[in-house]
């Protein structure tokens, strides 16, 4: 009962955040929502299925340069392609998750590294899709305020509310899955992969469909991600970022509710933060040392994240 | 065919150093099952403790590199101590995913620390080289591929021929029943790590030797690495050394031969295109086999 | 029909000889323990019937069909169900989770269906077969808690409900009483005795503890060294010399002798 209490409340904060924030702030906190549709999918695939991928970036890529194509190049609604984003995404995850899942689950990290660097260079180098290393630009999803009634919600304030409506499907979705039949094989393959496998559970489609999952989260987030940046290089798209969401779902709290949204919260906004405390050298980039302090501390003396110390739920249970 | 042997050449001395980092590897997964994602960022530590000592402090290069081997060496010890062990029990993605973070922290922090400019080894070979059959030979190239072979020798001799080396094999095979015949198994684990660190400083000195340099990017390239081991099979220690020159190899002569369609750059993604390309034909890698299942 | 017919099995790892020509049968329904001394070669024998080792030599059918041939994951769909020493339990899942997951092999949903809610009727019906399993070994009441939670006894029944919900027309159970105290013990040698006779199962029983077994088996096969030296009723094998000498090796020539 506390549980819900404690959502409801969550909810309503998150609902009128945009009317409490100034410009930048609402920006910040813009990006992490975007940000924690992705991280949903990566708790899929590492809270619950346990495996580790460092090749996040690489989908969120793949999402965002399918959006420019069907959404800048061909002029379609982004009601079409943030989802065609996530379709593609997963696709390419669907492709790919074979051939690192039938090694050991390690190799899927090293496979996903190499996944990082083939695909930065293949957007530094396609430079009709990417627009090489300069850049391109990325189609907007909402070009004007909206007024509903007495309120005026400016374009900022909407890919906040999109964002937000995303994210709580994508939590819903994955909430379910964790729920059911799938869900449960993905926990039990990281917990005693051969029990699970004696017991009928395919193992290698088990990974490769939270592989898939996570790919598909990904994309979707990467296509509105772009779209709010409005611009970006091949150089997004780099293990670093790859790294943050991985730092993201850990800190957050693996295979949590609201691990994602916590763990995004603390990594994404954290850049800003640190530009804000005078006291630190601002040239330096602080902000990825901590991204990696911020895992080993956490895994260390804090295995269940910032969900965990909330008492949330571990995971849901039936 | 001149060029062909100057590259192979650079191919062998390039990876004579993946060879050392993939050893690096190769001993820390075959005691632990652990792929230390941080190996590169030791690397980076490695070169740059060295070129610090040396440059920044006027230390005897030799002196220098002999202080940062320790200093990494009970840096890998310490990992190992003051982490890792806490986290005893847990599944492994966990460990793996602590080095993850220490690689990324250790990374960016020496970045933070030295600033993103190239800095000055400090080494006594410079760019100096001398000829051999129309082959331009660098001095520090030579080197590399001859402390390489000493290290790898003096670990192969370890590994068969002392005690440590029958502890480690045996903490690697059963760790359990290494322990209760009363073999230290933390020592030995430290033991591992301590190497790990004092093979990514060798390998470390030489990937910033001529032309390369401590910079930043070095982190980057020790990554390189990975596909070696992944090449030669995880845990294999042959196998890191086959590995390493493998991907050397590749990398080098792409580099003179990949055409332009490739893309620029498209030597530093080949180590993992190869990876991914043989990992397709033998799953476990040349030399690796299939993790041994415990019920 | 026999449930189970076993030729001639032999394993080996390299140089070391686990067990050799071990040949038996188990007919339907019945209650058959393979015993031993410790280092006999009942586990790698249990593990090989289990799949996770490739024995060289000899031949296993199931219900007539070769076995050998089987892969892991199909075991459970050709109604093999097995136990774990080390305990075949998820630590992170509730108890009723963990008995679902035996019922992983009879579900349809997948990941899709799942997170977008349309699993909901085949959750309702399992759920319910798994809380029956559940109720079967006495845990009905903590179907929410973490099993990690739980003392020993308390997974172990946890494994068994598993193995129960999997519906398996054969079960394996891998030392099912191996660490317990008096008070567990007499729970799942009672647990196993009604699934005996509750339930139309056969039943394979790899076990220690000579006790259990004498109480629950019909028939039982001794291994020593990786050899079979008896077969037959726990009355029978009570008695039989040679089982006494390998569970008490000289030690009792000589007493008798002196």
């Amino acid at each position: 009962m506390r549980a819900r209490a404690l959502l409801i409340a969550a909810a309503l904060v998150l609902l009128v955040l945009p009317f409490q924030l100034g410009t930048s702030a609402l920006t910040t906190a813009t990006f992490v929502v975007i940000a924690a549709i992705g991280a949903t999918g990566l708790n899929v695939l590492t809270g619950y299925a346990g495996q580790i991928s460092l090749g996040h970036a690489f989908f969120l890529a793949v999402g965002a340069y399918t959006g420019a194509k069907l959404g800048e190049d061909l002029g379609w609604s982004a009601a079409l392609w943030i989802p065609a984003a996530g379709v593609v995404a997963g696709l390419f995850g669907a492709l790919v998750g074979p051939i690192a899942l039938r090694l050991s689950g390690l190799y899927l990290a090293i496979v996903t590294l190499a996944l990082v660097f083939i695909g930065q260079h293949v957007f530094f180098n396609a430079e009709s899709l990417t627009g090489g290393p300069q850049g391109r630009a990325f189609p907007p999803v909402f070009t004007e305020p909206l007024a509903l009634g007495a309120l005026l919600i400016d374009t900022n304030g909407l890919y906040y509310y999109l964002a937000l409506a995303l994210l709580a499907g994508a939590t819903a979705f994955a909430w379910n899955v964790r729920r059911t039949r799938a869900g449960r094989a993905m926990v039990a393959v990281r917990e005693r992969e051969l029990a699970a496998c004696v017991m009928g559970v395919d193992v290698r489609r088990v990974k490769v469909a939270a592989f898939t999952a996570a790919a598909f989260m990904a994309g979707a987030s990467g296509a509105l991600y772009a779209s709010y940046l409005s611009f970006a290089q091949p150089g997004e798209w780099s293990l670093l970022l790859s790294i943050q969401f991985v730092a993201a779902v850990i800190v957050g709290g693996m295979g949590t509710v609201a691990g994602p949204l916590l763990g995004s919260a603390v990594v994404f906004a954290l850049p800003t933060l640190l530009k804000e405390l005078p006291f630190l050298p601002q040239e330096a980039d602080l902000a990825s040392i901590a991204y990696g302090l911020l895992i080993v501390v956490f895994l260390v003396l804090q295995p269940r994240g910032l969900a965990g110390l909330l008492n949330q739920p571990k995971e849901a249970h039936s | 065919m001149t060029e062909f042997l100057q590259l192979l050449f650079q191919g062998l001395s390039l990876g004579a150093t993946y060879a050392l980092v993939a050893l690096g590897f190769a001993v820390v997964y075959r005691s632990s099952g652990v792929i230390n994602f941080a190996q590169g960022a030791m690397l980076l530590l490695g070169a740059y403790a060295i070129s610090w000592l040396a440059v920044d402090l006027g230390v005897a290069f030799g002196l220098a590199v002999l202080a940062a081997t320790i200093v990494l060496a009970l840096g890998g010890a310490g990992l190992h101590a003051l982490v890792l062990r806490r986290v005893v029990g847990q599944p492994t993605f966990v460990l793996v995913m602590i080095t993850i973070g220490v690689g990324i922290a250790v990374t960016h922090g020496v970045e933070a620390a030295f600033g993103p400019d190239r800095r000055l080894l400090g080494d006594p070979w410079g760019s100096s080289a001398f000829e051999a059959g129309g082959v331009v030979v660098n001095t520090v190239k030579v080197w590399g591929i001859a402390v390489t072979a000493l290290a790898l020798a003096a670990y192969f001799a370890f590994d068969r021929y002392t005690r440590w080396g029958l502890a480690m094999q045996a903490t690697a095979a059963d760790e359990e029943a290494t322990l209760s015949v009363g073999v230290p198994v933390r020592r030995v684990h430290a033991a591992t790590w301590a190497m790990a660190g004092a093979l990514a400083t060798l390998g470390g000195l030489f990937l910033a030797g001529f032309p390369g340099a401590p910079q930043p990017a070095l982190g980057d390239a020790a990554l390189r690495a990975f596909p070696a081991v992944v090449v030669g099979g995880l845990g294999s220690p042959v196998g890191a050394v086959v590995g390493g020159v493998l991907i050397g190899v590749i990398e080098v002569l792409t580099s003179g031969y990949a055409p332009e369609s490739l893309g620029t750059n498209f030597y530093a993604v080949a180590p993992y295109i190869a990876m991914i390309a043989i990992l397709l034909v033998r799953p476990y890698g040349l030399f690796g086999a299939r993790p041994v299942e415990r019920v | 029909m026999n449930a189970l017919e076993v030729r001639d099995l032999t394993l080996r790892f390299g140089a070391v000889t686990a067990f050799e020509g071990v040949s038996f049968d188990v007919e339907r329904g019945e209650l058959f323990a393979v015993i031993g001394p410790n280092g006999a070669g009942k586990s790698s024998l249990f593990n090989a019937l289990s799949r996770v080792y490739e024995p060289g030599a000899g031949s296993v059918r199931l219900e007539g069909r070769d076995f050998l041939r089987v892969r892991r994951d199909r075991l459970a769909a050709l109604g093999v169900a097995r136990s774990f020493q080390n305990l075949g339990v998820f630590p992170h899942l509730t108890v009723l989770e963990n008995v679902l997951v035996g019922r992983h092999h009879l579900m349809r949903c997948g990941v899709l269906r799942g997170g977008l809610g349309l699993a909901g009727r085949e959750e309702r019906r399992h759920r319910a077969a798994a809380l029956e399993a559940l109720e079967f070994v006495g845990l009905g009441a903590h179907r929410g808690t973490p099993v990690q939670l739980l003392p020993y006894g308390h997974r172990k029944r946890v494994e068994l409900a598993r193995c129960l919900a999997m519906e398996p027309r054969l079960m394996l159970l891998d030392e099912p009483v191996a660490g317990m105290n008096a008070g567990e013990r007499a729970e799942i040698t009672a647990l196993v005795r009604r699934l005996r006779e509750e339930r139309e199962l056969t039943v394979l029983l790899v076990e220690h503890d000579m006790g259990m077994v004498m109480e629950v088996a019909d028939r039982v096969l001794v291994l020593d060294f990786g050899v079979p030296i008896a077969c037959g009723t726990p009355a029978e094998i009570q008695c039989d010399e040679r089982v006494i000498r390998a569970y008490l090796g000289e030690e009792l020539d000589d007493r008798v002798a002196a």
